[in-house]
């Protein structure tokens, strides 16, 4: 006949497209393409019997060339002159949403990464914490609210618990978020509360309890661990003071690594869980204390198996203080870094061992911004991210060589910076915004 | 009414949010509401799908998801409750057909719904928390027809009965059952557990309990088993044809405990059928059935396996203690050959080659044959008699397994030195007698020896070899030295290392002169040839033929002992001899003496000699005379010596304590070996290991140890303890 069979005319908006069933096919069975295939409808006959019949759409026609492209070819070009908004919201009404996002932007590569775009909240004050999403989306804390988006930065309802200061913020899953907050005095507000990512609804407060004594507490640094362990630092008024752990599944407190008030660990400035040697990263550190405190806390016997503290380093002139510390299990030692950015190295397998500070340093004294803020660590898949001021280096390799440097002309220092779901959050400390940072596509060829 | 009548006329200031038709969400979903029905009712081919579609669509985006779902919850119970109705309208056989026919549709309704409202399912139903279409759509056909009052019963007992209808051997439809027992899955496992598996199993377990009562009842221990096997494969297989495969292991489970473990010892015991009567019998394939299902229960195959030992040590130690089996070694040995086979086949054919049960098994052949002391004798008899004669014309094969046999025997035995005694005489008399048949035969028994035993074991044994060697070697040497004597070898000498050979008692007799003759000119020969060595002659192991002419004329060659023909040389100088004088010229011991005119004169057929008075013992004032009547149809004729295969009492007394000599320089060799290595060690601590140590060779007696030790105290070897006195120590 010539006429291929599975060609087929969709009249969307006025506009005539031709295409095949097999461009459709691409689409999959869960989505509008597909169920209109399925055999249940019977359309397949009244249509593929008479070709010259389109099948009639009310939807915009722009949206469906760029989609109807979409599963042609893979990629998603977005002209200039169609927001965003309106490609995703029929992306959504044709169930593409999920082929748009996986099109969007390409796999992680910190020396890849391009400025999508930047938020402007308006929340007052400085931000706390930013933390990406596992699926591209993000939450935002200042104060005492939280601020979350998905991943077509589009915002959800704000969190707050009590409205009490936000200390730390992080994702259980796609779906939730746990916030740590400051207690209230003399009230049982404040604490840990699991959230509903999408409608900001409290699903769950976690509660420290001692002697069988529901106590209130202030919930400091969260981890989470591959077991579905959360772990927080915990400052409560009777003894409760230490690392509290509890079940992601039950919500049950299930552990409390106790310190006497005073030391260091409810005053964690981070904490990390280390798959491998199944401990806990608890790391304080200046200004919040006096000294810098990291420590590697084992729950099953209950110990600290390997601790570092300056108290007693001579302070040199240049005075190195850790601000920020994380593990990397690979080489088995911590990175830290100083105020200076200057990037120094500590042995786990030595206790007590000191820091080997990193010659190349880049000496930034003299210029230093009007309000600098604490420069910030991460890893991600073998690439080392530190903030300083109002840019992110990357560091690769077994030496940890600078090959990338993230830098936007406005919006002022970084406070605190995130990476998952493939892309970077950037918090700066000024005009309330974050700018998200993400790879292309791989190239065309 | 005049409200809307004023808007028509006044311009407002456009301060309301714009709403939708308030009618809309009404209008829309009775659309919807329609398609519903439609589908149900198989009419959906007038239908927009993309219509439908976008109108659902713009439910959940105008925020009317909740009615959406609330009319969607409320339309499909109210098509499942008249399906419900027509389901229980159906009679008899159609009602699970109709079922069936419902449930089909409900799926695919199902899907065309679920397909209408995708982004409900998507966006609205995550975001509330709510159940997804398909499963919404799934709990209400369980809630309103798996579960509702008129159907729940009855489904599981029409599912019941046609089980029941199958077992009892009516043919039912497989299919239908697969169908409706798949929608039980489909709903999720706790409603195929709960509505259908539970009461299953329950009824399985009744059934079969009642069946095997029967059975049991009527049936012989293996035609049992074969019903039971039959029961437990058609289990397997409705498992495989219509249940969830999960239940395999429970439904075998009810079987093997209601057919099987609850009647274990009735079955194992069954009187003219059970399990040993399976073993006489010999029957393979019953006891591969009871192997297999009994492997299924626990405690079944322990079951099987004590009353196997059992019944294995009873009969071993029949045969073994039987003082009529005694009478022969080579029939007992070759009983004992056969038990272990037949045990052998029966491992291997029925039991699966069951490591557990080979233990079993030779651990009781151990226990038996240990039970008469005279084993180890009679395995070395056993052996000797296969080579002797029993090898002839049997391959190469036939005989490595015949040893290999012989040496799984000699396994069990825990006196090795004992057989190894034996065995010695026994292949000395052999090689002397020169009636071994195969010299590779014996050959490659000393390797399996050594194999089993160690080089210690048969460095004697095999020395005795290399004496027959030799010696060849040296006759040709001496006859080559000697060219006057010619080429007919008169006399042929086997030196033998003392040593390597049973001692024997060094008794010569007086050789007749030209005997002697030849003797010293040997004796010169080898004495010229090996300096610094001892010859002495051992004349009761050798043997002559010669040469007689009888009274007709008769000629005929002799086959004798050397002392025999001691004897038969004296009557070429004389007629009649008394024993006084035979026993006064040749010197020959009395015992040997007797023997040896014995089989001379007293033999039918043999007789060479005849003696008076005539009968069958040989008394000291016996005469003898050339029997000149002899005839025989031979020219050859060999002359048996009268010996005692087997031996008499006294010198199984005198071996006993040989070995048991033996046994002492190798006892203490053990200990000095343990106290040389640890020094220091307790009484018990010693016992122990010098028994480990020895037991490949003899079980040694505690009591001996500990005398063993005390001579080696005695000896300074060691000494007690001061203040523990059950600790010795080592002096070195």
């Amino acid at each position: 006949m010539g006429i291929q069979k599975d060609r087929i005319k969709f009249n969307v908006g006025g506009r005539i497209f031709e295409t095949t069933a097999t461009t459709l096919a691409n689409a999959g069975r869960n989505s509008f393409f597909g169920a209109f295939f399925d055999e249940n409808w019977d359309l397949n006959s009244q249509f593929f019997s008479n070709s010259n019949e389109s099948f009639f759409i009310d939807r915009n026609a722009d949206c469906f060339s760029i989609l109807l492209d979409l599963l042609r070819t893979g990629d998603l070009n977005i002209p200039p002159n169609i927001p965003e908004r309106l490609l995703y919201r029929e992306a959504s009404f044709y169930g593409l949403l999920d082929h748009v996002r996986s099109a969007k932007w390409g796999p992680f590569d910190g020396n890849r990464l391009r400025l999508d775009q930047s938020v402007t909240g308006q929340a007052p004050g400085d931000g706390t914490a930013i933390r990406a999403g596992p699926d591209g989306g993000c939450c935002v804390a200042h104060g005492s609210m939280v601020h979350v988006y998905d991943w077509m930065l589009e915002e959800h309802p704000p969190i707050n618990l009590d409205y009490q200061r936000v200390n730390d913020i992080g994702w259980v899953d796609s779906d939730n978020v746990v916030i740590s907050v400051c207690e209230r005095l003399g009230s049982r507000d404040g604490g840990m509360g699991l959230f509903n990512a999408s409608t900001g609804e409290l699903r769950f407060k976690f509660q420290v309890s001692h002697e069988n004594q529901v106590k209130s507490y202030t919930a400091g640094a969260l981890s989470f661990s591959s077991d579905y362990k959360i772990f927080s630092s915990c400052k409560g008024r009777s003894n409760e003071y230490g690392v509290g752990v509890w079940d992601q599944v039950t919500g049950k407190q299930i552990d409390f690594f106790y310190e006497s008030p005073g030391w260091s660990l409810g005053d964690a400035d981070k904490l990390q869980w280390l798959n491998g040697s199944n401990c806990l990263l608890v790391a304080t550190l200046f200004p919040r204390k006096d000294n810098c405190y990291i420590s590697l806390l084992d729950f099953r016997e209950k110990n600290m198996v390997w601790s570092w503290s300056d108290i007693g380093a001579p302070l040199t002139v240049d005075e190195k203080r850790v601000r920020d510390a994380i593990a990397m299990e690979e080489s088995n030692s911590i990175c830290v870094v100083n105020e200076y950015e200057d990037l120094g190295f500590i042995d786990l397998r030595i206790s007590g061992g000191s820091v080997r500070w990193s010659s190349r340093s880049r000496l930034m004294k003299g210029n230093m911004p009007e309000e600098p803020c604490y420069p910030k660590l991460a890893l991600h898949e073998g690439q080392l991210f530190s903030s300083m001021n109002d840019s992110i280096s990357v560091f690769c390799g077994p030496d940890w060589v600078l090959t990338s440097r993230l830098r936007r002309s406005y919006g002022g220092s970084i406070c605190d910076f995130s990476i998952g779901g493939d892309r970077l959050f950037a918090l700066h400390s000024e005009e309330n915004v974050f700018d998200i940072w993400e790879c292309p596509p791989s190239p065309i060829i | 009414m005049s409200n809307q009548k004023k808007r028509n006329f006044q311009i407002e200031a456009f301060k309301h949010r714009v709403v939708v038709d308030p009618k809309y969400a009404e209008k829309t979903w009775k659309i919807l509401e329609h398609a519903i029905h439609e589908i149900y009712n198989h009419n959906a081919s007038g239908l927009s799908f993309e219509e439908l579609y976008r109108n659902a669509y713009n439910m959940v985006l105008h925020k009317f998801g909740e009615k959406l779902y609330s009319g969607l919850v409320s339309t499909m119970t109210l098509h499942l409750k008249e399906i419900s109705k027509s389901i229980e309208a159906a009679q008899g056989g159609s009602f699970l057909e109709e079922l069936n026919r419902k449930w089909n549709d409900h799926n695919k309704a199902l899907q065309m719904i679920r397909d209408i409202l995708m982004y409900m399912d998507r966006t609205y139903i995550p975001s509330t928390h709510k159940t997804p279409v398909h499963e919404l759509g799934l709990n209400l056909w369980r809630d309103n027809i798996v579960r509702s009052n008129k159907i729940q019963t009855r489904l599981l007992n029409t599912l019941l009965e046609l089980v029941h209808r199958e077992r009892t051997g009516e043919v039912i439809n497989r299919g239908l059952m697969r169908n409706i027992i798949k929608m039980l899955m489909d709903l999720g496992p706790s409603v195929y557990q709960e509505d259908f598996e539970k009461p299953f199993l329950e009824v399985s377990a009744e059934f079969y309990k009642v069946e095997s009562q029967k059975f049991i009842e009527c049936c012989d221990c293996g035609e049992y088993l074969k019903k039971a096997e039959r029961r437990l494969n058609e289990e397997m297989e409705r498992v495989t044809h219509y249940l969830d495969a999960k239940s395999e292991a429970k439904i075998t489970n009810v079987v093997e405990k209601e057919m099987i473990a609850n009647h274990m010892p009735r079955l194992v015991h069954m009187d003219n059928s059970g399990l040993v009567n399976m073993l006489l019998d010999d029957k393979y394939e019953d006891l591969g059935r009871m192997y297999n299902l009994f492997r299924r229960v626990p405690s079944g195959l322990l079951t099987i396996r004590e009353v196997m030992t059992s019944h294995l040590r009873e009969t071993g130690k029949q045969l073994v203690t039987d003082p009529e089996r005694l009478k022969d070694p080579v029939e007992f040995v070759q009983r004992l050959l056969d038990e272990k086979d037949k045990y052998d086949n029966i491992i291997s054919s029925a039991f699966n080659n069951d490591k557990t049960f080979q233990n079993a098994l030779n651990s009781s052949f151990e226990y038996f044959i240990n039970l008469n002391p005279r084993s180890p004798e009679f395995i070395s008899l056993f052996v000797d008699d296969k080579l002797r004669k029993g090898l002839k014309g049997v391959s190469e094969e036939d005989v490595e397994t015949i040893l290999d046999k012989v040496m799984m025997l000699f396994r069990y035995l825990q006196e090795k030195d004992v057989f190894e005694k034996y065995y010695k005489q026994h292949l000395a008399k052999r090689l002397l007698s020169g009636k071994t048949v195969s010299d590779d035969a014996e050959r490659s028994l000393i390797v399996k020896l050594k194999t089993e035993c160690g080089y210690q074991f048969t460095s004697k044994l095999e020395g005795m070899f290399t004496d027959m060697k030799t010696s060849q070697d040296t006759m040709h040497g001496f006859y080559a030295s000697h060219p006057e004597l010619g080429d007919s070898r008169t006399l042929v000498v086997q030196v033998l290392t003392t040593g390597s050979w049973p001692t024997q008692p060094s008794v010569t007799c007086n050789l007749p002169a030209e005997m002697s003759a030849l003797c010293e000119k040997f004796r010169s020969y080898y004495l010229g040839t090996h300096t610094g060595r001892r010859l002495s002659w051992q004349t009761n192991m050798g043997s002559a033929d010669i040469k007689a002419t009888f009274g007709k004329g008769q000629k005929h060659e002799l086959n004798v002992s050397t002392y025999q023909m001691c004897v038969l040389m004296l009557f070429n100088n004389a007629d009649r001899l008394s024993y006084r004088e035979i026993e006064q010229a040749t010197e020959i011991p009395a015992s040997d003496l007797k023997r040896c005119l014995q089989s001379l004169a007293c033999v039918r057929g043999k007789n060479v000699l005849r003696k008076e008075p005539m009968s069958k013992d040989i008394g000291e004032d016996d005469a003898f005379f050339v029997n000149d009547k002899f005839t025989s149809k031979f020219y050859k004729v060999k002359i048996g010596t009268v010996v005692a295969q087997k031996e008499s009492e006294p010198e199984k007394q005198e071996t006993r304590q040989r070995v048991e000599e033996d046994r002492k320089p190798q006892i203490e060799a053990a200990i000095v070996r343990i106290m040389k290595s640890r020094r220091v060690l307790d009484h018990n601590n010693i016992i122990a290991e010098v028994t480990k140590q020895l037991q490949s060779r003899f079980l040694a007696n505690p009591t001996e140890i500990k005398k063993r030790i005390e001579s080696l105290i005695e000896r300074d070897f060691l000494e007690r303890d001061n203040v523990d006195r059950k600790l010795y120590r080592y002096l070195a």
